[in-house]
Formats: structure tokens, C-alpha cells, sequence
């Protein structure tokens, strides 16, 4: 087998030009990967490798209109404990002071705290509990514990931060307050003012693209961020922490006595509209009372006699009487078809002007008045407290307005009686906001004004939105007829007979409607009558500065259910300490008036003050207060006997400073 | 160092694509050694570089040492040197690293320096000098197989045995080149063809061993037959996640790629420093730095067989070709797998990838292509080496030569 140069490199041409086919297909796969399947590929990368992250931006705070905090984000921290990573003679040798620092700080014992960490220690627990929800001092104080201060690796500290949303001010007004929640499917569920606001208070999501780099470990791309994270704005609300307070309080004083079911108040700013204080409290099993639901603005009942003041602002404007129209009461009750329209009193009022009927809150005569004035044309009078936008939603901000219901003539429901029952707010329904917002219109001259809940937004110190009043409707009826239910309102606390005179005080002025309504009176069973009492007014009866309502569900029967009962007192009360707290400014320009006495020992004593002084100086005949200044500024002991000008002295004039041991005793006269 | 490149000898156009090829691997192992680092935990990026650099180092001191040695030298060398290889591979075997159950071991631990070393890659170069040697020895005479069966196969085998159980694809490799050497020296075809069913034969045997008694002796063969499943398997499964992502990495290179460093598929990539570095240099530098690279290692093939066209005598070009052409099949196999031609082989790109002491045996193979194409040193030696039995390397060591 002869082996030559040439059959070599024959044979070798034939290897290379395999390899080179080799090679070709490589690079034609090369090729073939990037056009053909490129696109798959790529996706999958994509897909695989980078993600999109979200940076949650800052929450704004909620601020009461005074500036105080309503709600705010804070971080809590929560502490675990990694005991497979410690090393077993650090453990030993740092367990015992861990175990006294955590329980120093966190309130159990230490041997709990040791019998945990070698718990944990002994089932080698990565993730055992130590404290949870702690404020930042406190994780501050935890990080420099013992072992923990070893830090993650060799102390096993495991600290994990979320960002709660804090109530400085507790329950009150808490669900007014509200929360915003996102749940996993991405719905939110907004209450109070906190979801109302949420847009402002939220801010704006950051965004930040993200590559993998390993399981669990992403690395940002880029050195800016794809949208910057924009924290939310302060919302500055209208809510008045003190008259919340105040509102808070005496609520739950009332509703604690009549085991109530539930109630709310709402105090409003005539002029503006601005909702002061909106508490809402229902009763718990166990009795207690706390903020369930926002029952001011959601709840939507029958309104019972505070409605009669709408009704005898229709009646007025539209001439069918006036206040001094003169109604029989009858005997007390008033026989329409087959119901009996009754009066509060037995035996009823007789013949009643219908000024004295409103103040009273006669049944029958607002009965009589509707009944009589519209029954030929009842559209007249529905269409009149539509005009007054009685049926329309105030258009809260915050989610869940109760709709009010006001029939037309020919709806269902409608019927024969309607007129007779609306007029003493039956048969209608609407929330306690609605019926104030009313009310305030009556207090504001006319002008309804919607009930506002925000003042202004802002982002630290800069003002990005202020929201001023809005007007519902300017004028809901004639001036003439604002000034005569004015007169009635004020009537009904300041006349000895009217409903609402147990409020009544000579100290300030109150002007308002008591309601005291029948509530499941379907039923006819007795025992499940149950009552809503109401009270809706405005102070000061002249000039109102606020406008409140004031409405209690089902009151104890047996302690009572009158509105002037239940809900007056806490009118009373909120209007009281509101006014106590904030006076009308009057101003009174003082004359300087020279006084001789006054400006001469002024005088006497400057002149004393300015001397440089080494003996004791005579002080007798100065005033008390003059003389004590100069001899303490000296350096004596001074003691006084009595008041008045100084008569004695202990220490003669004269006497050098260094010389006195003894306090100096001056007898005053 | 001027002095140093005076003295620098053959054939010019190797040096320089090794160098070049030597000097870019810096980028995709730096590159790459991310993963080791952040991924896997495993030492700092600069320790990886520095650790590149060195063992590069030491390769051209190797690269430089060899081809100063006369060609002919290894035609003794190998016979001394075929036994050693052979107690290495037995002694690597026989200590049995298993993990998982698997015999992984491939690699003995050098003493003092610490590196780990693959008995198999220095058995590859010896054994293919050995078979240059034998080739050349039997040129002029016809040989039966019965006669070539001791002097060539018995060593083939027992080497290609006491590699396979673990490592296949590199015991495939050494008897594929082994074949295709022999093809080159001239030895008959229709014997290579029952050399062939003869191993074909063995492997199903070893195989069936296996799968029969899997505790017999430790063997990694379902790992073989899980691999050659994933890549016949046209379905994705999970295992397919290797070449997935090589891939992933070469789709998103595109033409010019991501940039130097910026490969994303690195940390996804087990062994992207190594045997899926083509991947990532792809997905860096893209098509051009993947086609540059190729026609690096073409460039090389075909000085290989310029120096062996060159090469005055038949040991010089069989040695050449032996050597060579294993090198630039090592590198067209590393990037067939990462291009899912090929199932996937443990195989490193030469003097690319980071692959510690098997950089050297590429090396050493350098060296003695260099040597070889220092021609002037051939042809004097090629005259006074007429009459010596090559055979017995006694002789050879004697200074003689």
C-alpha cells in the first residue's frame, strides 16, 4: 500500500471539503434561526426575560380643613427571624439578650422570647415570627438587638416593610374617612373620602422595565425609570376635627342611651356648603357603636316631619295658604278614605293657624293643607318639589348616594292618599344629607349650595385644585317665603309649644324641625313599630352660621322616641359647643385710657429697676408685684404676706445686699 | 520580547489566527463569567478573567515550547507516551466520581497547582500521533488487518473504552478522527468500514450492558440516550432548555448584535462560558461576530492543510492532519450544537471558551502543527532520520536525534 503525497492530499481535499460543508451548514442554521424562527424567538425573550414592574407611588394625605391629619401612610415592619442561618455558637451566645431586648420592647416575658428563638432554632425554622406591624423606632431599635444586628446572613434578621394607612384620629369619622382597596382582580372598592379622592390621593404609578438575570433576581434596564413614579396629592378636606368631635360625642352619648340602632349627624357650612363634621354610628351585637356605614349620605328613609317644611314652602309659594290660614285639627285625627290621619296629641289642637300647625307638627293640618290645596292637580305639587330638586341625587363624590324617591301622580304607588301621607313625609324617601341640604338652602336665603366634602388638593405646599361652592339651584323660592319659614323654624325651638322647645336656651339662638317617624309600620305588630327621630335645623336662628341634621334609628321605644327627644339634645349640643368654640367676631375699639396711679408708680418703680443698687432699697408703699421684681432681681429671697401695697418691710433700707441672710418679709395691705 | 518574536518560528498565519482567537475569547468569557458569578455563585468576574488569562498564558508557553521541538521527536514521544495516557485514563475511571449517580468522572485533580485536568484530551493528541506514526511506518507496505490489529487497534480501543463510560461524545470524536486519519494515511477503506460495524457493534453492547445491569459499572448512559431523545424529540419539553435558549440568544442577536456584554441569555445559559459560548457571542455580535469567528477556525482548517501540503515528509502531513484537523471539527461540533444541528456535547470551542487545562491540549496540538511547518528544521532532520527505528524509543531519547 504505497502511500504518496498526492493520495494524501487527494483524500484530504475530500475531508476539508466535508468539513466545509460542515461548516456551511452551521451558518446556513445560523442564518436560518435568525430569518426564519427570529421573530419566535425574540417573543420568547421577551416574554422569558424582561417584565414590566409598577413602583407604587406615595399615597397624599388626607387633612381635616384645620390642617390636622386624617389620614396618612406610614410603613410597619415586620420582624422574622431566620435560625438556620445563625451559627450555632452565636445563637447560644446572644439568645438570652434577644430574648430580654425583644421583651422589653414588645411586652411578654423573656423566657417566651427564648423558648421561641430555640424553638425555631431546634425545627429549623427560616421564617419564625417576632414581632409584626412594628412603627419605624421601634424597627430601628430591633435592628440593633442582639444577633439581629448581625444583620440578615449572620444574625437571621428577616424584615419585611408594607405601607398601612393610618387614622390619627381613631374611629371618628373613620368611615368618612374611608379606604380605597384594590383586590386581586383589580376592582376597587372605595369608601368615604378616601375613595371619593382617591385620583388626587393616589397618584400616578411609576414604571420600570426589568430583565432577568436569574430566578428571582431582576436587574432595571436603563437608567431612568419608563414613567416616573408621581406620589399623590394632599387632599385637604372640609371635615372640622373639632366639630367632628364634638358631632362624634354627642352622638354616641345619645345612641349609647336609646340603644339606637344606628344614627348620623352632619354639620354644614350655610354659606358654602362645606361639611363640617358627618359621623356615622351603628350598634354592634355587643352594643357598641362604631362608624359601619356612611348612612348620611347612603341611606335613603322616609323622612317624616322634618318633610313638612318642604311641604309648607310648596303650599306658600304656590298660594294655596299662608301661615296665618287657619286649619282644624280636629279631635286630633282627620279621616281620609279609609286611614285616619293622626296627631301626635291626643284630642289634637284644635283650630290651629298654620304657623302654630308647623310648629306643633300637626298631622292632620299639613294633611288637610296638601290634601285639600293640590287634590284637584296633584302634578302641581309633586312638580313644585321637583322644581326645589327634592327627586334629584346631590351628586356626592363619595360612591353609594342613596337615591331620594319622590312619586308622580300615576306612578306606582300612587294613590288616593298620597297626597295626604307626603304631607307629612310619608310615602317620599330621602338621606339625611338631602333633607339638610334643603334645610341649608332655607338657612342660605334660598340658595342651595351642594353639600362639599374637599376644599383643595395639593401637593406639599402648592395648590393644585381648590373647589369652591357650587351652587345647586340659586334661588328655590321666594324671599318672601324663606323669611316666613325662617320665622316657623325659629318658632318651633323658641315658642313654648313648639316641638322643638326643649333645645330651646336663652343664651343662643337654634332654628329647626323635629321628625319623628314610623318605621316597618307595615307590619301592624306593635312591638315591630319601630321609630326614626330626626332633628334637622340650623344656628343661629338669625345669620345661621351652620346648618346640622341629626337622625336616630330605632330608638328604645321605651326610653323614648320623640325627635325632640333623641335627636334634638345632640342638635343642641353640637350647636352649643360649635358656638361655644366659635363666637362671632366683634370688634370694639378700646380708648387708651391714661390711668395717674398706674402710669406713677410705673414710674416709681422703672426708676428703682434702673438703679444700680448695692443696699437694700426702700420699697414700702410700692405695689406688691413691683416690689418682689426689684428685691428678686437683687438676688433675695423675698416673701410676701398678703396683698396689695407694701406696708413692712423686714430688711430696712439701707442695708447692704451682701449683708441679708434672711428672706426679706414684706406685709402687704 | 522582540527577541521572543524572533525567535517565533513556522508557520505565521496559525500564530496569528490563534492569537486573534485567543485575544477575542477575553470578551465573551468576561462576558460570560456573569453567570458563574451572580448565577451559579462562584468566584468574581475578574477572578474568572485573570483565570482565563493565565491558563492562555501558559497555553502559548506551551504553544511556544512544542513547536521549537522537531516534528519527528513525536513519533517517539507518542510511544512513550501512549502508555502514561493509558494509566491516567484507568486511574481517572477507576476513582469514580459519580454524581447523581452518573460518572462524571473525567477529570483528575493536578496536584500543587490545583486545576483540574481531562486525561482524555491530552489521550486524544497522543493517540492521534500514535496513528500518524503507524500510518506512516506502514506507507509503503500493504498491510492485512489481522497485521494492524496489535499495533493500531488494541490502543484505539483501550483508549476509546476507557473513555466512553464517561464521556461519549468526546470518545465519539477521538474515533471518528481516528477513522478519518486513517482514511487520509491511506489504510484501506473496506477495513475502516468493519472498524466501524466493530464499534457500532461495541457501543450497542456497552449500551445494552448498561441498560441490562445499570450497577455493573458506572456508565452515564441515560444521559446519552436522554440527550439524543431531546434532540430527535421535536417537541419542547423542559429539556430542551439549554438549546432553547442558545436560541433565544442567537435570535436576538440579529445582524450586529446586542453589544459587547450585553447578553441576556447568559444567565440563562448553564455552561455559556463554554459550550454554548457561541451562542452568546452570537447574541452579542451578532451574525458578523458568528461568521467572523467561523471564518476564523475555516482560516485555520485551511492553513492546516496548507502546512500539511507543505510538509516534506508523509509523518509531517498525517501528523499535521492528525492534530489539526480535530481542532477545527471540535469547533464546528461546539457550534453545530448551539444551532441545534447536533444533540448536546460537552465539547468547548478551542481557545475560545473558558475551558481550563483542555485550552492546553489545544495547544499543545498548535504546537505541533508550528513545529511541523518550521520547515527548515524538518528537512534537515528529515535526512539524517532515514535509518532510525523509530520504533524503540530508547533510541530516540539518546540525544541522537
Amino acid at each position: 500500500m504505497p502511500v504518496t503525497d498526492k493520495g494524501i492530499l487527494t483524500r484530504l481535499y475530500f475531508v476539508a471539503g466535508g468539513l466545509f460543508l460542515f461548516a456551511a451548514a452551521v451558518m446556513f442554521k445560523l442564518v436560518s434561526i435568525q430569518m426564519v424562527d427570529g421573530d419566535k424567538y425574540k417573543d420568547l425573550a421577551d416574554k422569558r426575560t424582561s417584565k414590566m414592574f409598577t413602583i407604587a407611588p406615595n399615597r397624599g394625605n388626607l387633612y381635616s380643613d384645620d390642617g390636622s391629619l386624617l389620614a396618612t401612610s406610614v410603613s410597619r415592619y415586620t420582624i422574622r427571624f431566620d435560625a438556620v442561618t445563625v451559627k450555632d455558637k452565636t445563637f447560644n451566645e446572644n439568645v438570652k439578650p434577644l430574648a430580654n431586648s425583644l421583651a422589653k420592647l414588645l411586652g411578654k416575658t423573656p423566657s417566651h422570647y427564648q423558648q421561641v428563638l430555640r424553638k425555631a432554632k431546634a425545627n429549623k425554622n427560616r421564617y419564625t415570627l417576632l414581632a409584626r406591624n412594628l412603627d419605624y423606632s421601634d424597627y430601628m431599635a430591633v435592628k440593633e438587638f442582639p444577633l439581629l444586628k448581625l444583620g440578615p446572613y449572620k444574625g437571621g434578621l428577616i424584615v419585611e416593610q408594607k405601607t398601612v394607612r393610618e387614622h390619627p384620629l381613631g374611629k371618628i369619622a373613620e368611615r368618612s374617612v374611608g379606604y380605597e382597596r384594590i383586590d386581586e382582580n383589580g376592582y376597587y372598592t372605595r369608601v368615604g373620602l378616601e375613595g371619593a379622592f382617591g385620583q388626587y390621593l393616589g397618584g400616578v404609578e411609576g414604571k420600570r422595565l426589568k430583565q432577568k438575570i436569574a430566578k428571582g433576581q431582576w436587574k432595571p434596564i436603563g437608567t431612568d425609570n419608563i414613567v416616573e413614579p408621581q406620589d399623590g396629592y394632599d387632599v385637604i378636606s372640609t371635615i372640622d376635627v373639632n366639630i367632628q368631635d364634638i358631632a362624634h360625642h354627642a352622638l354616641l352619648k345619645q345612641l349609647d342611651y336609646y340603644k339606637a340602632d344606628h344614627g348620623c349627624v352632619i354639620v354644614m357650612e350655610t354659606k358654602t356648603g362645606e361639611v363640617k363634621a358627618i359621623s356615622n354610628l351603628g350598634r354592634t351585637k355587643e352594643g357598641k357603636y362604631y362608624e359601619r356605614l356612611n348612612y348620611a349620605i347612603g341611606e335613603s328613609h322616609e323622612p317624616g316631619s322634618t318633610f313638612k317644611l318642604m311641604n309648607i314652602v310648596a303650599a306658600l309659594e304656590d298660594g294655596i295658604i299662608d301661615t296665618s290660614s287657619v286649619k282644624d285639627t280636629e279631635k286630633g285625627y282627620w279621616k281620609i278614605y279609609k286611614h285616619r290621619v293622626r296627631d301626635s296629641k291626643h284630642g289634637g289642637y284644635g283650630k290651629i293657624t298654620m304657623s302654630k300647625a308647623f310648629e306643633v307638627s300637626s298631622n292632620t293640618a299639613f294633611a288637610k293643607m296638601i290634601h285639600n290645596g293640590y287634590k284637584e292637580n296633584p302634578e302641581r305639587y309633586v312638580n313644585r318639589l321637583m322644581n326645589m330638586g327634592l327627586h334629584k341625587e346631590l351628586g356626592m363624590p363619595i360612591k353609594g348616594e342613596g337615591k331620594p324617591v319622590i312619586r308622580y301622580p300615576g306612578d306606582k304607588g300612587w294613590s288616593g292618599l298620597s297626597l295626604a301621607q307626603m304631607a307629612y313625609g310619608y310615602e317620599v324617601s330621602v338621606t339625611p344629607m338631602q333633607t339638610l341640604a334643603f334645610y341649608n338652602a332655607i338657612a342660605n336665603d334660598g340658595e342651595m349650595v351642594k353639600p362639599r366634602l374637599i376644599k383643595e388638593v395639593k401637593e406639599w405646599n402648592r395648590t393644585v385644585e381648590v373647589f369652591d361652592k357650587e351652587v345647586l339651584n340659586p334661588s328655590i323660592c321666594s324671599k318672601e317665603t324663606i323669611s316666613k319659614v325662617k320665622q316657623l323654624l325659629k318658632n318651633t325651638v323658641e315658642k313654648k309649644h313648639g316641638t322643638g322647645h326643649g333645645l330651646y336656651s336663652p343664651n343662643f339662638s337654634m332654628a329647626g324641625k323635629t321628625g319623628t317617624c314610623q318605621k316597618d309600620y307595615v307590619s301592624k305588630d306593635p312591638d315591630k313599630l319601630k321609630y326614626i327621630s330626626t332633628f334637622a335645623g340650623y344656628f343661629p336662628a338669625d345669620n345661621p352660621k351652620y346648618s346640622c341634621i341629626v337622625v336616630i334609628h330605632e330608638p328604645d321605644k321605651s326610653v323614648g322616641y320623640y325627635g325632640a327627644d333623641v335627636s334634638g339634645p345632640v342638635f343642641k349640643s353640637v350647636a352649643q359647643k360649635v358656638y361655644a368654640t366659635s363666637p362671632l367676631v366683634d370688634e370694639i375699639n378700646m380708648e387708651d385710657v391714661k390711668d395717674g396711679n398706674l402710669d406713677s408708680s410705673y414710674q416709681k418703680y422703672y426708676v428703682q429697676a434702673q438703679k444700680k443698687q448695692t443696699t437694700v432699697p426702700n420699697v414700702k408703699g410700692m405695689c406688691g408685684m413691683d416690689a418682689v421684681a426689684i428685691l428678686e432681681n437683687l438676688g433675695l429671697n423675698v416673701e410676701i404676706q398678703g396683698n396689695g401695697k407694701v406696708k413692712k418691710q423686714s430688711v430696712t433700707k439701707g442695708t447692704e445686699i451682701s449683708k441679708v441672710k434672711n428672706k426679706i418679709v414684706l406685709v402687704l395691705s | 520580547m522582540l527577541k521572543l518574536f524572533k525567535n517565533i518560528s513556522g508557520d505565521k498565519a496559525i500564530w496569528a489566527v490563534v492569537a486573534l482567537l485567543a485575544l477575542f475569547s477575553f470578551l465573551p468569557v468576561y462576558s460570560s463569567s456573569s453567570n458563574l458569578v451572580y448565577v451559579v455563585g462562584n468566584g468574581t468576574t475578574m477572578g474568572h478573567l485573570v483565570k482565563h488569562a493565565l491558563l492562555l498564558f501558559l497555553g502559548f508557553g506551551i504553544i511556544y515550547g512544542v513547536h521549537k521541538i522537531p516534528s519527528h521527536f513525536f513519533k517517539g514521544l507518542s510511544l512513550i507516551a501512549m502508555p502514561i495516557v493509558l494509566i491516567l485514563l484507568i486511574f481517572t475511571l477507576a476513582q469514580g466520581t459519580t454524581s447523581g449517580g452518573t460518572n462524571a468522572s473525567r477529570w483528575i485533580r493536578l496536584p500543587l497547582v490545583g486545576l483540574g485536568f481531562q486525561p482524555s484530551n491530552l489521550a486524544a493528541v497522543v493517540l492521534m500521533i500514535y496513528v500518524a506514526r503507524y500510518l506512516t511506518k506502514i506507507k509503503d507496505k500493504v498491510v492485512t488487518f489481522t497485521e494492524s490489529i496489535l499495533p493500531l487497534w488494541v490502543p484505539v480501543f483501550l483508549t476509546i473504552v476507557l473513555i466512553l463510560p464517561a464521556n461519549f461524545s468526546t470518545a465519539a470524536i477521538i474515533f471518528s478522527m481516528v477513522l478519518m486519519l486513517c482514511f487520509l494515511g491511506g489504510y484501506p477503506i473496506k477495513y475502516l468500514l468493519g472498524i466501524i460495524g466493530t464499534g457500532i457493534a461495541f457501543l450497542a453492547i456497552f449500551i445494552l450492558t448498561a441498560k441490562a445491569a445499570p450497577d455493573l459499572f458506572p456508565n452515564r448512559v441515560d444521559t446519552w440516550m436522554s440527550r439524543v431523545d431531546n434532540f430527535t424529540n421535536p417537541e419542547d419539553t423542559d429539556a430542551d432548555y439549554q438549546i432553547e435558549r442558545a436560541k433565544i440568544a442567537i435570535a436576538t442577536g440579529g445582524f450586529l448584535g446586542e453589544g459587547a456584554g450585553k447578553s441576556v441569555q447568559k444567565n440563562f445559559l448553564p455552561q455559556s462560558s463554554s459550550d454554548f459560548i457561541y451562542a452568546i457571542i452570537v447574541e452579542e455580535y451578532g451574525l458578523v461576530g458568528g461568521f467572523v469567528v467561523m471564518f476564523f477556525y475555516l482560516l485555520l482548517l485551511f492553513r492546516i492543510i496548507v502546512v500539511a501540503n507543505g510538509s516534506a515528509t508523509i509523518f509531517g502531513k498525517l501528523l499535521v492532519l492528525g492534530v489539526g484537523l480535530p481542532i477545527v471539527f471540535q469547533a464546528l461540533i461546539n457550534m453545530a450544537v448551539a444551532v441545534e444541528l447536533f444533540p448536546v456535547t460537552g465539547q468547548n470551542l478551542p481557545l475560545i471558551s473558558m475551558g481550563g487545562t483542555s485550552s492546553w491540549m489545544i495547544c499543545l496540538a498548535i504546537g505541533i502543527i508550528l513545529s511541523v511547518s518550521n520547515k527548515d528544521a524538518e528537512i534537515e532532520e528529515s535526512d539524517s532520520s532515514e535509518n532510525i527505528d523509530e520504533t524503540n524509543p530508547l533510541e530516540i531519547l539518546s540525544g541522537q536525534l
